[in-house]
């Protein structure tokens, strides 16, 4: 049986999605094939959805437009196209019978482009993202390789003097190695001293034969092993002396606090 | 002057953002109401809600206002949109555009047209009987078909059919203008 709904109120049962079953594959089969169903249906779904007006009034919150509003600006999207959809479904309208097989082939082709350019886009920001990946890491190793080749430099060259930083009394302990270079202006540190007190930083002088001292640097751990401390200083100061001074927690511009590790350059 | 929502879906078409918050300001609530009736649940409401105008957006140009009412699609899509999540089924966003076409019998840009609307419904609805209206209740706002709701209610599935049929008939005298 594929003729007319009996009855008019199927077609509001059917918009309802009341029916189910064989009721509702036969209006279907039928309104694939009757305009004037399909209009009758059309009109039922209009009153049906006016049944939305039985509910409770609960307004959306403004947030939501605003997200919308901030989502339409970041899509990609453009008059033209929207244009050239237009046109595409008037003429697949026009088309008649034709278009639905016109539509049946390029929906899918459609899905399948879309669906390439999402694959190709994704790609395209995972490719991008391992090359930032391969450039930080071979960034890092370059750094790696030139600290070892100044560490190399450093430790060979015959000028480079070596100077052990002896604990004061009542001072954290602690042992350090200074090795510096003052043609190369390059200064290397290793080994251990104890926590600094709350707030506090150790950081590391090189006192001039003339002059102000310099500071070499602020500890970043608070304690522990330094391990091939590596730093970069003005090149051709000769050093009376090295130390460490426990000064406010990231250092200041010359020493103010109490002498921690002291040894003499000479 | 009011702008019609045919002339505001031209403007979206060509990329006017203010139409779209005009259409927005204009149906945002009746859809909130609904999508809230069906899901019980504000941020679902607010996604589904969201993601309806952006939909309308994106296809503006696929909308044709001579074959239906777009506040009778957009109350189509929501309802279809809110049982979907409350049956965790996902519909084509295609064929909702190009499948829906909806015919209301009035006009509902203005505000003033929505309350009187809005009246007319929970009068006709208020004067079913209790059961016609509990069953139409399961049906439109929890998407229940005839058997669901017999289960649901433990009524004969020839009493629901029945409930239902009369229901329908009697909103649509009570409804149309």
């Amino acid at each position: 049986m594929n003729g007319h709904p009996t009855r008019p109120e199927d077609f509001d049962l059917y918009a309802l999605g009341a029916l189910e079953g064989e009721e509702r594959a036969t209006i279907e089969s039928h309104l694939a094939t009757c305009a004037a169903c399909a209009n009758k249906l059309a009109e039922a779904q209009g009153r049906i959805a006016l049944l939305a007006f039985a509910a409770p009034r609960v307004d959306a919150s403004p947030a939501v437009k605003e997200r919308l509003m901030r989502q339409i600006h970041a899509a990609p999207s453009s008059a033209s196209a929207q244009r050239a959809e237009r046109r595409t479904r008037e003429a697949e309208r026009s088309a008649g019978f034709f278009a639905r097989w016109g539509a049946a082939i390029l929906i899918p082709a459609a899905a399948v482009l879309a669906l390439a350019t999402i694959l190709l886009w994704t790609q395209n920001i995972r490719l991008d993202r391992e090359v930032a990946e391969e450039r930080a890491a071979i960034a890092a190793q370059q750094k790696q390789l030139d600290e070892a080749r100044h560490e190399v430099d450093l430790m060979s060259a015959k000028d480079t003097i070596t100077v052990a930083l002896a604990p004061q009394p009542g001072m954290p302990q602690g042992a350090v190695h200074v090795m510096y270079n003052a043609k190369m202006g390059m200064l290397m540190c290793d080994g251990w001293v104890e926590p600094a007190p709350k707030d506090k930083s150790y950081q590391l002088w090189l006192v001039p034969m003339d002059g102000k001292p310099i500071s070499a640097g602020v500890l970043s751990a608070p304690s522990g092993p330094i391990d091939h401390w590596m730093m970069k200083l003005p090149q051709g100061v000769t050093a009376k002396a090295f130390a460490f001074t426990l000064e406010p927690s990231g250092g200041m511009p010359q020493p103010t606090g109490p002498m921690v590790l002291v040894g003499p350059a000479t | 002057m009011r702008a019609t929502d045919t002339a505001l879906i031209e403007k979206i078409v060509q990329r006017d953002e203010m139409a779209l918050a005009a259409l927005y300001d204009r149906y945002a609530a009746m859809l909130s109401s609904v999508l809230n009736r069906i899901l019980r649940d504000t941020q679902a409401a607010e996604e589904i809600l969201q993601d309806i105008f952006f939909q309308l957006w994106r296809n503006a140009a696929q909308f044709d206002p001579s074959r239906g009412s777009l506040p009778g699609w957009l109350l189509v899509i929501a309802r279809n949109r809110a049982i979907s999540r409350l049956r965790r089924h996902n519909p084509a966003e295609g064929e909702e555009l190009l499948e829906n076409t909806v015919v209301l019998p009035s006009t509902l840009e203005s505000a003033v047209a929505q309350e009187q609307l809005i009246g007319r419904v929970k009068g006709a609805m208020e004067n079913l009987p209790v059961e016609q209206r509990a069953a139409i209740e399961l049906a439109y706002f929890e998407g229940l078909t005839h058997s669901e709701i017999a289960r649901r209610t433990g009524d004969p599935l020839g009493t629901v059919k029945t409930r239902l049929r009369s229901a329908v008939e009697t909103l649509k005298r009570n409804l149309l203008p």
